[in-house]
């Protein structure tokens, strides 16, 4: 037996000796359902939820594809930004004041506003999460760009390596793994801004789902839908750590 | 399979006797028009012959690094005096010279065969006839069969030996070497000393090559020319006459190997505590 697979057990172990655990003492009362759900009544309300009413996919859909393309349109601004920062130095001076302060307003506040500006539907929950990822993905990129290392700096110069072959042979790669680490938190917070939003005031989504239990005072369906969450949350990071590995064997 | 106009160019040059490179009274000056102006290098002259490997040795801040930058026009400030290389002023990129650091400075993305073809790649040489260069050299620093791996998978020797192949690729006629073993542990750094060698006796290349190791430079040049400390000055011109090839390994028993080490020592020495 080796040391992943005994690993592998033992988590294993672990979470099914929790789950039981909560079951049984949710039966014994000495757990309240009303506050803690119960783990087969959350399993019931999964099932139903996708196999016989099937109500969940739609809101799923909804959640990802707005996370989706905030993440898309906001990472793709935020790379050109932060390009466009690097080639003239001064704009990227004159800007700062003005993005220091952007990020370092909570961004969730800006969600009464946005519903209004964008309505209901996808569009607040994107620009929501947009303000997000653009920020994360901003700064990463001008930090990638600014530890480009000098000394291959100086021999592409010595060599005759033109402007702008030394940006996109030497300065632009360099950046990558830093940008990437960045993307990564941007998928993350991408899919938090979407909740949030949605959790508002939304006509489809997750985080709609999830406010309107909560009011309902449906725990099995709250827990439910916390565990869907996490469990989206985390196979964005698997993805983005596969993808990682592929493109940047040489790290 | 050679850059014929890079070989015309020096082939020119020693065909008609004119130096390879060429410094008369150079003098620069930093921070001039600030409150402490320094001078950094002091009516400095020498030149070299087509072919010729020359070493540039002496005291940390005299000036061996500046005179080097100078030659690859890399430097915005002016020099007093004139400097030539193959007939041109210097000017950054000149495609007659390559240039090497004690750093290896390879790109961690790219493959030993993608980095020693870094520098033909800048230079507009078609993919194929880049890559099959590149791959020529590294087998010529005894890297071929590492040309698909990525610096990390390398050793300090090896990257060295890759930056090597880098720089040979080029096929310039002249290279500039600063101190590019100079982060190397002893050992490693006799081997790379002999590569290096092997690669200028089979090229025939014009070095200028920084170094504050007497022994190396005694072991690998035709002539060495020692600085004193700030402002640097040529204290001596001293031609090493040991027969080529030279194996740097051999030459460590050698008595006239250590008789010109005394010798450079003692000029070394004068220029540090500043005797004249």
């Amino acid at each position: 037996m080796n040391k992943t697979f005994r690993l592998g057990l033992g988590h294993v172990a672990f979470i099914v000796a929790f789950i039981a655990v909560w079951e049984l003492a949710s039966r014994a009362g000495m757990l309240d359902p009303t506050f803690f759900g119960r783990p087969s009544g959350i399993v019931a309300y999964l099932w139903n939820g996708f196999f016989v009413e099937r109500n969940l996919w739609n809101d799923l859909f909804y959640t990802i594809l707005a996370a989706t393309i905030a993440f898309w349109a906001g990472s793709i601004a935020a790379v050109l930004v932060g390009l466009v920062f690097a080639m003239l130095p001064r704009v990227h001076k004159a800007c700062e004041p003005y993005l220091t302060l952007l990020n370092a307003m909570p961004r969730i506040a800006l969600a009464p506003l946005f519903l209004l500006w964008f309505g209901l539907g996808v569009g607040s929950k994107i620009a929501v999460a947009i303000s997000l990822v653009f920020f994360i993905v901003l700064s990463s990129t001008v930090a990638g760009i600014r530890g480009v290392n000098s000394d291959h700096l100086v021999l592409s110069r010595a060599l005759g390596a033109k402007p702008r072959d030394i940006f996109f042979k030497v300065t632009l790669p360099s950046a990558v793994p830093v940008i990437f680490s960045g993307l990564r938190l941007g998928l993350v917070y991408s899919l938090l801004g979407v909740v949030a939003a949605e959790l508002l005031a939304a006509e489809h989504g997750l985080g709609q789902v999830l406010a309107y239990l909560q009011s309902t005072f449906d725990m099995n369906g709250v827990m439910a839908l916390l565990f869907l969450l996490a469990f989206l949350g985390l196979s964005i990071t698997v993805a983005m750590n596969w993808i990682e590995r592929r493109l940047l064997v040489w790290q | 399979m050679n850059d014929m106009t890079a070989m015309n160019a020096a082939d020119s040059a020693r065909a008609i006797g004119a130096p390879a490179i060429e410094l008369r009274d150079l003098t620069m000056r930093f921070g001039v028009g600030t409150a402490s102006p320094v001078l950094a290098v002091d009516r400095v002259s020498f030149s070299l012959a087509p072919g010729e490997f020359v070493s540039l040795i002496g005291p940390s801040g005299c000036g061996k690094t500046t005179i080097l930058n100078l030659l690859t026009g890399l430097l915005a400030e002016e020099p007093e005096g004139d400097v030539r290389v193959l007939g041109k002023h210097p000017s950054a990129g000149n495609p007659d010279i390559a240039y090497m650091l004690a750093r290896d400075s390879l790109l961690p993305w790219r493959s030993a065969l993608g980095n020693a073809a870094f520098g033909m790649e800048v230079r507009g040489a078609p993919k194929k006839e880049r890559e099959a260069r590149a791959l020529e050299l590294l087998k010529e620093v005894g890297l071929g069969d590492f040309a698909d791996k990525y610096p990390k998978a390398l050793s300090h020797g090896m990257r060295q030996r890759c930056a090597l192949a880098r720089t040979f690729a080029l096929d310039s006629p002249v290279l500039l070497m600063d101190e590019p073993f100079g982060a190397l542990d002893a050992q490693t750094k006799l081997t790379l000393e002999d590569v290096l060698m092997r690669l200028w006796s089979a090229h025939r290349k014009t070095v200028v090559f920084v170094t504050h190791d007497l022994a190396e430079a005694i072991a690998l040049s035709d002539r060495v020319i020692v600085m004193s400390a700030r402002p640097g000055r040529m204290i001596a011109d001293v031609p090493i006459d040991l027969p080529r090839p030279r194996s740097v390994r051999k030459l460590q028993s050698d008595h006239r190997f250590h008789e010109y080490y005394a010798h450079l020592w003692g000029l070394l020495e004068q220029g540090t505590t500043g005797d004249e």
